[in-house]
């Protein structure tokens, strides 16, 4: 039996301990706001938070998060208002979709660490993201967006 | 009498100095019952695992890790970071796991998987011999590793790690007794650097 | 003010209806006389294919459904439609909602997201409907108020008769309004006073997508659902030889591993039923990834299939396709496509006297270009849901053209197409890809045989090396110069695996005097579909790139020598049926010098290139500035000018070209998938290589003409000229020309030799 915190709730879960959080997430628990797009962690859609780190599903087994605190999109903020989420709106990034849970749970990293990241920076931190569509000027310009909000924050 | 002293502590001076190649940055590790043929020639059996993909992939002149048999630069571009453990969402925990993933193409695993640190990179890529040889001997840039710490850096997990990468990624030329064998000889025989 | 009347190219019909639980309902039906030409086949398909239906609904509440028939895949069509309702019914914006339609044949139509089509097709249809929606609350509300229906007036969603104060919402007339006829003659209106259409709104999903909410196929759930997966030959020409499944069925989870045909011998096939295997070796079972670990116990045997047969269907009759049973290699290919280049082929266009031309011309200059197969690569993998049963089908996922699988679907599941319910999902992209249908087939066979709900996935190595790839391309140019650097005659002669990417009628076909182009093709056992502009993706880069050369032979600037030429093509056209408005696509170009400040001496430390193209309906013009960086050509900045007519959602047409220009950069770089021996080598994006954030140009500035012309697509014609505009920097920026796509490992050879040799 293998406990693991998800969204801060706990789940038991009777699962062969090699399976992918991923699939644990997607086929076992029904969270499928992380996706499944290549399964050897070169594309980032599968990208959730494991205590703060931003691990990839497809390959990160289920034995690795047990007893450990995992965070997925749906539980990266409770309204629906992490400042990566209202700068994501603001600047109107989506085109499909598809990468975009990876693209901001990747992000949200970067702003922990990097108050105040350059493009540079967040290269460094979203290179392993891949957009289809090609949003990546919005994505910046989103990350950007949200530093500012949180800096903005903190100042009160 | 003093004289005398004087003599052997000038003669013991010059000799350390000439041991030392009169390299000021330099410390050497400290090596008895040298035999330069035979630590030679083993350590180019050394060399060639040090440098095939397994072990130089992750020992590069650049801050990005090489991949691949082909030692390709990694994909997506990881950097080394202050630590050698990569920055912010592209950290090499974020992919590489504690054990190997499977199938092809999945990232190799290991519990220390990392990158040297920026403070003392240990490049492999692009090294001669010689300059392999005298960096792996230099206290000051092999992580502060003495005569002990050297070989026992043969059977660090990670080092080993470098037989047991998965499918699809060809183990080092030699076998890892083979390795460890070597890398003893050269060393206890006096970590001899090549003349090239 | 614009009347809506039918005119000789459509016709159109509204009807009103009751809703169940009060409130509107308004269907239309709008027919276009003239066929809408098939993107991919080029030819003209039957009318009823193209009839247009959909609906907007008025509840008691207030709310303003409507239905969005189109599948969407982020060119944003769930947001654009509706605002075109939204703007003639003059509803509140913030009130309208979207419901994405199922399929139904018997209402919808085709429902054909492609051809970059959709705003352009219901462009009039909704707006159509809208007015007159608008029309009968007005009417609704006269008769209510005893007022002349000259005095009301109406305002987001509101209903208004200022002479006596009085007012109410849309929702409270709307029962009384379904009783009204349609009226006729509704007036639209004018472009000048829309307040939706040209003004940004937000993407009606955007929120639901960011907070991780179930959108795509690959996320849809259903009660006993069960998983499958394919295990597909390893390489196209071969087929299912024998295999034990003893160990796989041991595995945990699993259910069943059975082989399934796909299409019976001799089945007619449509355009759009393109698949590469037809003997599927399935293996079903609870969960994805105990389906996974199941598939790698499986031992298979495969053998050649040798030539085989497609009977392929059509308007003329069912014809027989032989399909060559080669296990093809990338490098042969290439070879085979240089032989094919030197023999006679088929003439495709002719206007003078070229063979003369070039026979007295005081110079020629012949360039030839190569493309690689393209794999689609949409970031969903490929998934369908299917529940059959013997009466009826259920179908749910990601699909462009429900309307050209479903006829597939009721002839091989021998079920009448009204008991056939296909819901289309968000798409993780489509991009053409998702226009057949095949793993709907697949899906439904499926769960027909083991009597269950189940979907089917495709892992990311089964989807990129299934095929329906782009495809292989060879094109060489010829142009004939007199003596004093005129341009009298030019040439091309395309071909393809498996098959040419050639447009006849396109610029500068109009613009020479003596023009030829020919087209040749070398059939293959490797599936190609659609891919995002079909043809013009690699035309664009081709033609547009020998444009450059020939402009510098000639001694004129590139921008100019195209102007001239548009020049001649509208005041003096060569031959007929030249397929673009010259005006237009001088406009675009003009606009993208303006805007790049093509020419100023502050943008010199840019390489820079341009390339403009006409396609889809649309006109578009790139100027793409490349610097070097850490050894690399980067492009840093495109300024982007596009003339699509009036543009719904400003904002959300920038992100759209924006894409485009990334995507054209990325395929252009590093775009590529190869064969050996009839396996693609790349089956993963370790080696398949995406352009990543890094590389994405650090501003892109798009400009829109500003004119009122209706308007007409986006999502595929800022792509091809991306191409021909990354090629012209390139040759700037290290003083080389290239010809064969993609372009990053020769031009970084070239970088690095001419570091050298300094």
């Amino acid at each position: 039996m293998i406990t693991v915190t998800i969204n801060k709730k706990n789940y038991d879960l009777d699962i062969d301990p090699e399976t992918p959080l991923l699939w644990v997430l997607r086929d076992v628990i029904g969270l499928v706001g992380t996706k499944y797009g290549c399964g050897v962690a070169q594309c980032g859609a599968c990208v959730v938070h494991l205590n703060g780190e931003a691990v990839r599903s497809c390959v990160t087994k289920i034995s690795r998060a047990a007893g450990q605190k995992v965070v997925t999109i749906e539980g990266l903020s409770e309204k629906n208002d992490h400042p990566l989420q209202k700068a994501w709106m603001e600047v109107d990034v989506v085109q499909c979709g598809y990468c975009q849970a990876g693209q901001i749970m990747a992000a949200a990293v970067l702003l922990r660490e990097n108050k105040n990241p350059t493009d540079d920076d967040i290269d460094k931190a979203l290179e392993g993201n891949i957009c289809r569509c090609g949003t990546y000027l919005r994505i910046k310009k989103a990350i950007h967006l949200a530093a500012a909000m949180q800096r903005k924050n903190v100042k009160g | 009498m003093t004289k005398f002293v004087l003599t052997i502590a000038v003669l013991v001076s010059i000799t350390g100095l000439l041991a030392s190649g009169f390299r000021k940055n330099t410390v050497p590790v400290a090596i008895n019952n040298i035999d330069s043929t035979a630590s030679v020639a083993a350590f180019m059996e050394v060399y060639k695992v040090l440098m095939s993909p397994r072990c130089m992939n992750c020992h590069p002149a650049g801050d990005i890790p090489l991949q691949g048999d082909d030692n390709h630069l990694h994909t997506m571009s990881p950097i080394r970071g202050k630590d050698g453990k990569g920055v912010y969402a592209m950290k090499c925990s974020n992919c590489h796991q504690p054990t190997n993933s499977p199938g092809l193409n999945a990232p190799p695993g290991n519990p220390k998987w990392a990158l040297p640190p920026a403070d003392m990179k240990m490049v492999f890529e692009g090294r001669s011999p010689r300059e392999l040889a005298l960096q792996i001997m230099d206290y000051k840039r092999n992580g502060h590793k003495n005569k002990a710490q050297l070989i026992e850096h043969a059977r660090d997990t990670l080092v080993k790690a470098g037989w047991n990468m998965g499918e699809g990624r060809k183990p080092p030329p030699l076998s890892y007794t083979e390795f460890v064998v070597a890398w003893d000889e050269w060393i206890n025989k006096g970590g001899i650097a090549p003349a090239n | 003010m614009e009347q809506s009347k039918p005119t000789q190219t459509r016709r159109s019909f509204l009807k009103a209806s009751f809703l169940a639980g009060g409130g509107l309902l308004i269907s239309f039906t709008w027919i276009p006389e003239s066929g809408l030409a098939d993107p991919v086949k080029n030819i003209d398909n039957p009318a009823p294919w193209n009839e247009l239906t959909g609906y907007i609904k008025i509840t008691p509440d207030n709310i303003v459904k409507i239905l969005n028939p189109n599948p969407e895949f982020g060119q944003n069509v769930m947001t654009s439609l509706p605002m075109i309702v939204a703007e003639e019914l003059d509803a509140d914006w913030q009130k309208v909602v979207i419901e994405m339609g199922p399929h139904d044949n018997v209402k919808l139509g085709p429902q054909f997201t492609g051809g970059s089509n959709s705003v352009r097709m219901y462009w009039r249809p909704l707006r159509e409907a809208g007015a007159a929606a608008r029309n009968m609350l007005m009417q609704a509300a006269a008769e209510t108020w005893s007022a002349p229906i000259e005095e009301v007036t109406t305002k987001g969603g509101m209903v208004y008769h200022q002479k006596s104060g009085k007012s109410g919402t849309y929702g409270s007339f709307a029962t009384k309004a379904s009783s009204l006829p349609i009226p006729k003659g509704v007036k639209l209106k004018e472009v000048k006073d829309f307040k939706v259409i040209r003004s940004s709104q937000k993407n009606v999903e955007g929120l639901k997508i960011i907070t991780g909410k179930p959108l795509f196929g690959l996320d849809y759930k259903h009660e006993g659902m069960l998983i499958a997966m394919i295990e597909h030959p390893p390489a196209f020409g071969m087929k299912l030889k024998s295999f034990d499944a003893a160990e796989a069925l041991k595995m945990p989870g699993i259910k069943d591993v059975f082989q399934q045909q796909l299409y019976e011998d001799g089945f007619e096939q449509g355009g759009f039923d393109t698949r590469t295997f037809n003997d599927l070796l399935v293996v079903v079972g609870k969960t994805t990834w105990e389906v996974m670990n199941a598939r790698k116990k499986l031992k298979v045997a495969w053998e050649p299939t040798g030539d085989t047969k497609d009977t392929m269907g059509g308007r003329n009759g069912k014809r027989e396709v032989v399909v060559p049973g080669a296990l093809e290699t990338t490098t042969a290919q290439l070879e085979k496509m240089q032989a094919y280049a030197k023999q006679p082929a088929q003439q495709l266009r002719k206007d003078g006297d070229p063979e003369t031309a070039f026979k007295n011309a005081a110079h020629v200059i012949e360039r030839t270009y190569t493309a690689p197969f393209l794999a689609h690569n949409c970031l969903e993998p490929i998934n369908f849901f299917a529940h059959v049963t013997d009466e009826k089908a259920l179908l749910v996922g990601p699909l462009q053209a429900p309307g050209w699988t479903e006829p597939t679907l009721a002839k091989i599941l021998k079920l009448p197409a009204d008991k056939i319910d296909i819901q289309m999902t968000r798409m993780g992209g489509g991009f053409g890809r998702r226009a057949y249908g095949h793993y709907l087939i697949e899906a439904a066979l499926i769960s027909k045989k083991i009597k269950a709900p189940v979907k089917l996935i495709y892992t990311r190595e089964d989807d990129m090396t299934y095929g329906i790839y782009r495809p292989m391309y060879m094109a060489t140019y010829r142009a004939a110069l007199d003596a004093n650097k005129n341009l009298i005659a030019f040439h091309v002669k395309g071909g393809g695996i498996p098959e040419h990417a050639i447009h006849a009628n396109r610029f500068p076909a109009g613009a020479v005097d003596n023009y030829l182009a020919e087209g040749w093709q070398i059939p293959s056992n490797i599936t190609i579909g659609a891919f995002r502009a079909p043809r013009s993706n690699f035309n664009a880069a081709a033609e547009q790139s020998f444009l450059d050369e020939l402009a510098e032979a000639m001694g004129k600037d590139p921008i100019d020598l195209r102007l001239e030429l548009l020049k001649r093509a509208k005041e003096n056209p060569v031959g007929k049926n030249n397929d673009y408005d010259a005006d237009r696509y001088a406009g675009v170009l003009k606009l993208v010098k303006e805007k790049s400040g093509w020419g100023n001496t502050e943008n010199s430390k840019y390489s820079r290139g341009v390339a403009a193209y006409f396609c889809h309906n649309s006109y578009a013009a790139h100027v793409v500035d490349i610097v070097i960086k850490n050894n690399k050509p980067y492009v840093e900045r495109v300024f982007s000018a596009m003339d699509c007519g009036i543009v719904i959602n400003p904002d959300a047409a920038s992100n759209m070209v924006e894409g485009a220009v990334v995507d054209g950069i990325g395929n252009a770089f590093y775009g590529k998938l190869t064969h050996k021996d009839g396996a693609a080598e790349q089956n993963n994006f370790n080696r398949y290589r995406m352009i990543r954030h890094s590389e994405a140009p650090k501003k892109i500035e798009v400009h829109f003409v500003q004119n009122d012309k209706d308007p007409t697509g986006l999502g595929e014609p800022p792509f091809p000229p991306v191409f021909g505009a990354v090629a012209n920097a390139l040759y700037k920026s290290t003083n080389k020309r290239y010809y064969s796509q993609p372009f990053m490992t020769e031009a970084l050879q070239q970088i690095n030799n001419r570091k050298k040799s300094f």
